[in-house]
């Protein structure tokens, strides 16, 4: 409750010290946008945290090394992982479902426990630090990227584009039946998830003195948490996932109050979302809860004659 | 020639689907396929759409050869279908579904939209125009645009997916079953669709089992039968071809009873009536062990049974025939407790069967060999015919039976500890009779049982029928080879679109000249 009771009285002093929370919402936004991509186009890829990595250790090491300016190293980044994106895109994107899901999580794997943590350049299991990073400074760019990307894709899902796409998480057979090139659309809206993903990971990694290889942060745990955005922000419209994300990481301070019990008011939370409004927050039905249909209806008994 | 096949093949393993097609097919033509169940139609759709790779021959549309090409790449050459079952973007909104289907001559957008420019919101407010004149055109209410695919009422999507391939502006329109699962009224409504839509220029291929339909609306009609071309022409030459009538009705087997269908020809026409109302009139047993009476069933808004009544007393072998999609198989799965009917009733030794759960009705006696066999095919043939006998306490007695029935099909003996998937159809078929014998039934429902087997086989099958008859048990058999079923049957009913339309004994309908029309239309 401190927590609403601070936004409220004095939202200029809340928002000057929770500057950290504000840009991880808005990473955690972009990510989710990302997300957003893929499963708008019906690939259930869980491969954004590779990307955030890629971007991530590229735009760090640099920094460190060539000393280039900041905007050039996650340019570069960015660029570099819409490039692994395509790498990795052209082998997996012939999966579909749950088996795009476990190759895609192989690729994280593979790159995390693989490359990262063996490579002397990425700082093998103790991470990299970045003693150039500004998390102060990096508040507002996170936020204006947030913006910008969310109405790009926002504008690509109403072309003809969007239409494709759509047209693919329906159903790939019809929409080859309408001369969709499907796997042309589903590799662009991979690659285009990538470059994304890649993006927040190199923004990330400069808001930070340390990027941390955990999995926590590129592996599966990452993942998951980027899902739940997606799914239980509700993945049918662009602002889902970013709702998602702006709920999802607020709900360790909103409910800092219980303490040990954080996690079980965090649960509860998630379970009821899904039980009540399994179509996401955002999505079609305004606000309205979905009655399941276990939850006996409440009954008006009519009074019985005589 | 719009569309021209030469030599088209696709075999699936060992099994020919298409064997060798060669068809043409002119512009602006209604061109009618058809063929019994599983003679390979659809696959021949699929290789066409490039669904389905070719396994050899080639084909054209015009001067493109569609040999090899991906799907999207025909369909942007303007070949367009619908599918058997409905493919519609469900989630969506009838109006962008059929938007989609412009896809192929939409410029490139991507940009535009980015910039969010105006100018490009014409281009929206045309196709949202365009796509509405579709949904007129082929008859769908205004009220439906903005409704998602997916709630729209069974027959408006048919519509809505034949809108939304000419969205495509197709040079040819490969319609697969579009009139399946409709009313007479409905299918009269799509009769009209495909007419008009011909008229205005389109070249179309239409396969459907409804005889009525596409004898009635096409120019030319080609006939396949196993994978293969048996026939093409005008309707009246196919439908009076011997050999089409023999891939439809099948052959009588050793009686070579389909002669006497065959001279039924056009001529015997004027007797039809007569010929009906007599059969009609055939007394139905007095004291049933099978009592079904008004039996209406609806899949949703698709009625399938549309008040059936019937009979089958103690050590009868009855028939049911009619052309695929009749309401058949939806009688036996009501008989057995699987699927609840609308009202009617049905009765088998004084256990209502509208009620009573399919445990039950099995345990009184009544066992469905089901359509398409339903055996498990990576366990052994043994181990198939212990699962039928699982819930059986009588371990001793059960193993017994397994011998005997064994003896009865001396080839599932001899491959019992053979993967029932390695088996031919004609085996797989014993093995699914067998296991249906070790719940000592008293009615045996047999569903399809030649369903897909090379005339061989299906006299093999045919024999073990007749025997297992003679051992005691009441037989009730749907057959789409109605001379086969008719052969051995003591009395048949002929099902058309969810009514009986005649009965008899079996040698009165094999001479009925009806019977023939019921599948070949007429």
């Amino acid at each position: 409750m401190d927590f609403f009771i601070a936004l409220f009285n004095d939202p200029v002093g809340f928002w000057n010290s929770h500057s950290l929370l504000i840009w991880q919402i808005g990473i955690n936004g972009i990510v989710a946008t990302s997300m957003f991509l893929v499963l708008y186009s019906g690939q259930l890829s869980l491969a954004a945290p590779g990307f955030m990595a890629v971007g991530a250790y590229t735009s760090v090491l640099m920094w460190l090394y060539w000393h280039l300016p900041l905007p050039v190293d996650i340019a570069a980044a960015t660029l570099l992982a819409g490039v692994v994106g395509v790498l990795v895109g052209l082998p997996v994107l012939r999966l579909r479902g749950v088996f795009l899901a476990i190759a895609t999580i192989g690729f994280i794997e593979a790159l995390r426990l693989g490359v990262i943590l063996n490579l002397s350049i990425t700082g093998k299991g103790l991470g990299l630090k970045n003693p150039g990073a500004d998390p102060l400074g990096g508040v507002n760019p996170t936020l204006i990227s947030l913006v910008v990307i969310v109405f790009l894709v926002w504008r690509l899902t109403k072309g003809r584009l969007g239409n494709a796409w759509a047209a693919i998480r329906q159903d790939e057979i019809a929409a080859l039946s309408q001369g969709i090139d499907v796997p042309r659309y589903k590799m662009i809206a991979f690659v285009l998830s990538a470059l994304i993903a890649g993006y927040a990971g190199a923004l990330e990694a400069h808001l930070n003195f340390f990027v941390d290889p955990g999995d926590a942060q590129y592996g599966v745990t990452r993942t998951v948490q980027i899902l739940t955005f997606a799914i239980l922000g509700g993945s049918g419209f662009v602002l889902g996932p970013v709702v998602g994300a702006m709920i999802f990481t607020l709900l360790p301070w909103v409910f800092s109050g219980a303490g040990a019990y954080l996690n079980i008011f965090s649960g509860l939370f998630l379970i009821a979302i899904i039980v009540f409004r399994p179509q996401g927050i955002v999505g079609r039905g305004g606000l309205a809860l979905v009655r399941p249909s276990w939850l006996p209806r409440a009954s008006v008994r009519a009074p019985t004659p005589g | 020639m719009l569309l021209r096949l030469d030599n088209v093949q696709r075999h699936f393993g060992g099994v020919r689907a298409v064997d060798g097609v060669s068809l043409e097919v002119e512009k602006g033509a209604i061109y009618g396929l058809i063929g019994p169940n599983g003679a390979g139609k659809t696959t021949l759709v699929n290789v066409l759409t490039g669904y389905v790779r070719f396994q050899s021959g080639r084909a054209w549309i015009e001067n493109d050869e569609l040999t090899g090409r991906p799907a999207h790449t025909i369909a942007s050459l303007g070949v367009a279908r619908t599918f058997q079952n409905i493919r519609l973007f469900k989630d969506l909104t009838a109006l962008e579904n059929v938007i989609i289907g412009m896809h192929t001559r939409r410029v490139d957008d991507t940009l535009a939209q980015l910039a969010t420019i105006p100018i490009f919101r014409a281009g929206q407010r045309n196709r949202m125009n365009e796509a509405l004149q579709l949904m007129e055109s082929v008859g769908l209410p205004k009220s439906s645009s903005e409704r998602h695919a997916g709630e729209l009422p069974y027959g408006d999507q048919r519509r809505l997916e034949i809108a939304r391939a000419l969205a495509l502006k197709p040079r040819l329109l490969l319609l697969d079953e579009p009139a399946a699962g409709m009313n007479p009224s409905e299918k009269q409504g799509i009769r009209e669709l495909i007419e008009r839509l011909n008229a205005d220029g389109l070249t179309i291929l239409l396969i459907d089992h409804d005889m009525r339909l596409v004898m009635g609306v096409c120019q030319r009609v080609a006939v396949l039968n196993f994978g293969k071309k048996i026939a093409d022409g005008t309707p009246e030459e196919v439908s009076t071809d011997s050999t089409v009538i023999k891939a439809y009705l099948g052959t009588g087997g050793e009686r070579e009873v389909h002669s006497a269908l065959g001279a039924g020809g056009v001529a015997e026409e004027t007797v039809d009536e007569e010929a009906m109302s007599a059969a009609r009139d055939a007394h139905e047993p007095e004291n049933a062990i099978l009592d079904v009476s008004d039996l209406t069933v609806s899949y949703g808004a698709i009625v399938a049974v549309r008040g059936v009544s019937f009979r089958v007393a103690s050590g009868e072998v009855v028939a049911l025939i009619g052309a695929n999609g009749a309401g058949k198989s939806t009688i036996l799965n009501t008989i057995s407790g699987l699927i609840r009917p609308q009202y009617g009733s049905a009765s088998f030794d004084g256990l209502d069967l509208t009620i009573a759960n399919p445990s039950q009705i099995v345990r009184r006696g009544l066992v469905q060999v089901p359509e398409g066999r339903e055996i498990l095919a990576r366990q052994t043939v043994l181990e198939n015919l212990e699962l039928a006998t699982w819930a059986r306490r009588d371990g001793g007695a059960a193993r017994k039976q397994i011998e005997d029935v064994m003896k009865r099909f001396p080839i599932l003996g001899e491959r019992r500890n053979l993967s029932a998937g390695s088996l031919s159809g004609g085996e797989q078929q014993m093995l699914a009779i067998a296991r249906g014998l070790l719940a000592k039934p008293r009615l045996l429902l047999l569903d399809e049982p030649s369903l897909g087997l090379a005339p061989q086989l299906v006299d093999e099958v045919f024999r073990a029928i007749e025997e297992i008859h003679k051992d005691g048990t009441t037989i009730l058999l749907v057959e789409q080879n109605a001379l086969r079923a008719l052969a051995i049957a003591d009395r048949a009913y002929v099902i058309e679109t969810g009514r009986i339309l005649l009965s008899g004994s079996g040698d009165e309908l094999l001479r009925n000249p009806a019977v023939r029309r019921a599948y070949l239309g007429g």
